[in-house]
């Protein structure tokens, strides 16, 4: 960014929040963003909106910037950090609702849910450092989504800072509400770019009294599939996964594919569904309760996928999952959200960035083929370049798509240019 | 703006069936009004187009000639969604009601959106699965009309609405264009135009085709019925079976008034003495009902329960849910009309809502009956009047007003399923922002920028006549 510019933005910000909020990036954040700015409420952050607009200043709101840091190919210029804004506003256990400033992780946010044994059912890899507008735009999910969904089902309600700098919000604190149009659902998933979210309203739900957790090894991804299938169509699970051998190996289990069957309930449902698994996949394997059940399950929640110099993942119909992962070959190491349909997945071996884009490539046309698609999750710089972060949407879709951020976001400021199509 | 001509009508008769266009007013008629039968305005003609080439031709022709239409699924709706408002042409899809695919391995199920709700679970049962959202009219209503309002049901308390169970959206914009929106797999690529058009109450366009998410029967239920000597015991017991970690499948609550006209009607055996009844429904494994049932009576009865039954059988369970279904139907004996709300309060204002009802019915001196989805506190007030008296008409709409009012003081919603519509658009501005409802329009203009589907539902126009009776007020999210 130019140096006047600079010193203007600077200025700027500084008359706005005072030059104690406003900082260097820190590690991954350069990649996000040249500067930070701490502001401490939605006033501040709609006077930064209309002062970036007036001088068509890039933005995008910031909490771990994992996400940030690998969408973007080069920096925006300001980001928003959301860590001043990280309050509970409203906690009523007997409405089962919670609302919070999106600066919040959804780890303090479980935190303080956790003795009225309540939770946010949703688990991000590292909840700690995951806040709430990261969860829902950049639409975190992890294995509790077979049976709890993920953050667009779990939030009825969206405040946030849109152009001009008005505050909008959508929804509200109960969970049957159809008045309006339904908000929430466009700021799920947008990565920021058509407002800044400042605060949500979720469900939540209460924790289940017992959680086990069947591991089950296999010598072949076909069976561990087949068996997960047969689970999935007998018990109500709370979740299902397989993992390839090299994530497997985490839990102790060498070469061989990993099926982590998840289960809740009171104490006469535990008992039938470990029965019940043990009778239809035999007695191979291990079932596990109470807290090796939990951090066995913390363990496959927390595989970090943004670590990898190469990740994406890929959605199809949950029956396709199989076959596709298959044919992506034996190196590729995967986590899958069997019932789902969803997977992350890295490619095996070194990669030069051609070879990257040219798997990445193959991957899509085989997740399109099975009337899926596939996003990254995290790319190194250096093969970040050659390869679209997103599919492309169909032209009539992408067509409503450009002019929703062209309604939402006239001044184009809202984490421009990295979003589906080059929106 | 150009009306319905015969010009438009030789060209509708090329790309239409013979029997397809009504324009004949005494067939019209049964056109003019939804279940919202307060007011009434029959279309100019009616269109009932076979498929999705067909919609798109009309729509383009409309639109060639700057002419408004409202879509119509099975009328069933209750808040005006499809009363003809500065709309000449209705759009009906009963006629596109074929399921294209169902696909177990994959728990998808492609329908038209004219196909009636019931009958997809209809269709797939047999092989273990549903259809989560039932709304109280699924026998009629269809799957437009559900993405249409958002539509929930007794089961959404545990299932969750219909923008839970929608993946996919065909839908043929204002212009006549066909864009294909989502898809099969659980994420989607780039903005949630799914979700925006679900809810949208017809503005966006008419959705011709939708791929819907099937779900697991559960293995068994149980339904509970539990009488309380009056409504604050029946919504403390609400209360405390969520706060005790119970998610019911579904949690239901009539009052006297409505216990007794339905005892009248159909005579199920409720106890006509009580104050209120919950039905609650329990579903999941077997191995673990006995317990959570177990659990249920024992809060009801620390609640304040006088008696909690157990159905024996499937019979019995069917009787009591025949029961809750039909309330509507029985009020009628009551009284020749009746007007229903729709607000939503947090749980926890239940006891207090119920106190304002009850207050609102004695200072307007109308009967006012209450059945209601209990578990997310979504109101069914049912306002008992007589058309033929115009004061009670005017209190009976003044009654309604000033519940709604209440439910938002209370930190709630105007509709929990109904929609907007044209019965609470002068309400809107009670509950959103300025700044709120001009996103909302931004929004529909992405689809609609002329503001030609279903036109003068969901936003207040500026400039009409909306009587706000209450200072604006930013509601805490």
């Amino acid at each position: 960014m130019a140096a006047t510019a600079s010193s203007n933005l600077a200025k700027g910000l500084n008359s706005i929040v005072g030059a104690d909020r406003v900082r260097a990036p820190i590690d991954r954040e350069a990649r996000a963003a040249d500067t930070i700015v701490e502001p401490a409420s939605v006033e501040e952050i709609c006077e930064i909106v209309r002062m970036c607009e007036a001088d068509r200043i890039a933005l995008a709101p910031i909490g771990a910037a994992r996400s940030l840091a690998e969408i973007r190919r080069s920096p925006v210029a300001l980001g928003i950090s959301m860590a001043r804004l990280a309050r509970i506003v409203a906690y009523e256990p007997d409405d089962m609702t919670i609302v919070a400033e999106s600066g919040i992780t959804v780890g303090k946010l479980n935190a303080a849910m956790a003795p009225a044994r309540q939770r946010l059912p949703v688990d991000p890899c590292g909840p700690g450092i995951t806040t709430l507008g990261s969860l829902i735009g950049a639409a975190h999910s992890g294995p509790l989504r077979l049976s709890e969904g993920t953050s667009r089902d779990l939030l009825i309600g969206v405040r946030f800072v849109g152009h001009g700098g008005s505050v909008v919000h959508g929804g509200g604190r109960v969970v049957k509400n159809v008045a309006g149009y339904d908000l929430m659902k466009l700021m799920g998933d947008a990565f920021g770019t058509l407002g800044i979210v400042t605060e949500a309203t979720f469900k939540v739900r209460p924790i289940p009294s017992d959680y086990c957790l069947a591991a089950v090894p296999y010598a072949g991804a076909a069976d561990a599939f087949a068996a997960a299938c047969i689970l999935n169509d007998s018990l109500p699970l709370t979740n299902l996964d397989i993992l390839s051998p090299a994530l497997a190996a985490r839990f102790n289990f060498t070469d061989q594919f990993l099926l982590l069957a998840g289960f809740s309930g009171n104490p006469p449902e535990i008992g039938y569904q470990a029965r019940r698994i043990r009778d239809l996949l035999g007695a191979r394997g291990e079932i596990l309760s109470a807290d090796e059940a939990i951090r066995s399950y913390e363990l496959l929640r927390d595989i970090d996928f943004y670590s990898a110099p190469l990740a994406a993942q890929i959605a199809v119909p949950p029956a396709f999952l199989a076959r596709v992962l298959e044919s992506f070959g034996n190196e590729t190491e995967f986590r899958a959200h069997a019932g789902s349909g969803v997977a992350q997945i890295i490619p095996g071996g070194k990669s030069s960035a051609e070879a990257a884009a040219r798997t990445v490539a193959r991957w899509r046309e085989v997740a399109r083929a099975a009337r899926g698609n596939l996003r990254l999750i995290a790319a190194a710089p250096a093969i970040r370049d050659s390869i679209e972060f997103f599919d492309t949407p169909n032209p009539g879709a992408l067509a409503l798509m450009r002019r929703l951020k062209a309604a939402f976001d006239p001044a184009g400021i809202f984490n421009p240019g990295c979003f589906v199509g080059g929106i | 703006m150009s009306t319905i001509d015969r010009k438009l009508l030789d060209e509708l008769r090329q790309i239409l069936d013979g029997d397809a266009i009504v324009s004949r007013a005494t067939e019209l008629k049964v056109y003019e009004c939804d279940g919202w039968t307060v007011e009434k305005s029959a279309p100019e003609v009616l269109l009932l187009p076979r498929s999705t080439a067909q919609l798109s031709a009309v729509l383009a022709a409309l639109h060639r000639r700057g002419i408004a239409f409202v879509p119509r699924g099975a009328g069933t709706g209750l808040s005006g969604g499809c009363l003809p408002v500065n709309a000449p042409a209705m759009i009906c899809t009963s006629r596109m009601n074929r399921i294209l695919e169902i696909d177990f391995d994959n728990r998808r199920v492609e329908a038209e959106s004219g196909v009636v709700n019931l009958h997809v679970t209809n269709a797939v049962k047999s092989k273990g699965f549903f259809y989560a959202p039932d709304p109280s009219s699924q026998v009629a209503c269809t799957i437009g009309g559900n993405i249409a309002e958002n539509s929930g049901g007794p089961h959404t308390l545990k299932y969750g609405v219909t923008t839970h169970h929608v993946l996919a959206l065909e839908v043929v914009l204002p212009d006549g264009e066909v864009v294909e929106l989502g898809g099969p797999a659980e994420e989607r690529c780039g903005y949630d135009l799914v979700g925006a058009v679900i809810g949208a109450e017809g503005t966006a366009g008419i959705v011709t085709r939708a791929t819907l998410k099937l779900m697991r029967t559960p293995e068994n239920h149980r339904t509970l019925l539990a009488t309380f000597p009056d409504a604050d015991s029946a919504t403390r017991a609400v209360s405390m079976i969520i706060a005790s970690g119970i998610v019911p499948a579904a949690l239901e609550m009539m009052d006297q008034l409505i216990i007794r006209a339905v005892e009248d009607a159909f005579n199920v055996g409720l106890p006509r003495d009580a104050g209120a009844v919950l039905i609650i429904e329990l579903e999941g494994l077997e191995a673990g009902l006995t317990a959570y049932a177990d659990a249920v009576a024992k809060t009801a009865d620390l609640a304040g329960a006088s008696n909690v039954r157990l159905a024996r059988d499937e019979a019995e369970s069917a009787l009591l849910w025949k029961a809750r279904k039909r309330a509507f139907g029985a009020v009628g004996r009551l009284a020749p009309n009746y007007a229903t709300q729709d607000g939503v309060v947090p749980r926890t204002c239940l006891p207090r809502i119920l106190r304002v009802i009850a207050d609102v019915s004695h200072r307007y001196d109308l009967r006012i009956g209450n059945v209601f989805h209990a578990g997310d506190g979504n109101l069914h007030p049912i306002i008992l009047y007589d058309e033929r008296q115009p004061d009670q008409v005017r209190r009976a709409i003044d009654a309604g007003r000033e519940i709604l009012k209440a439910c938002i003081e209370m930190g709630g919603s105007l509709t929990g399923e109904h929609g907007i519509g044209v019965e609470k658009i002068g309400e809107m501005s009670l509950m959103f922002s300025f700044d709120a409802l001009r996103v909302m329009t931004e929004l529909r203009h992405v689809f609609d920028p002329m503001e030609r589907s279903n036109p003068g539902k969901v936003i207040p126009q500026p400039g009409t006549c909306v009587e706000v009776a209450a200072p604006r007020r930013q509601v805490p999210i």
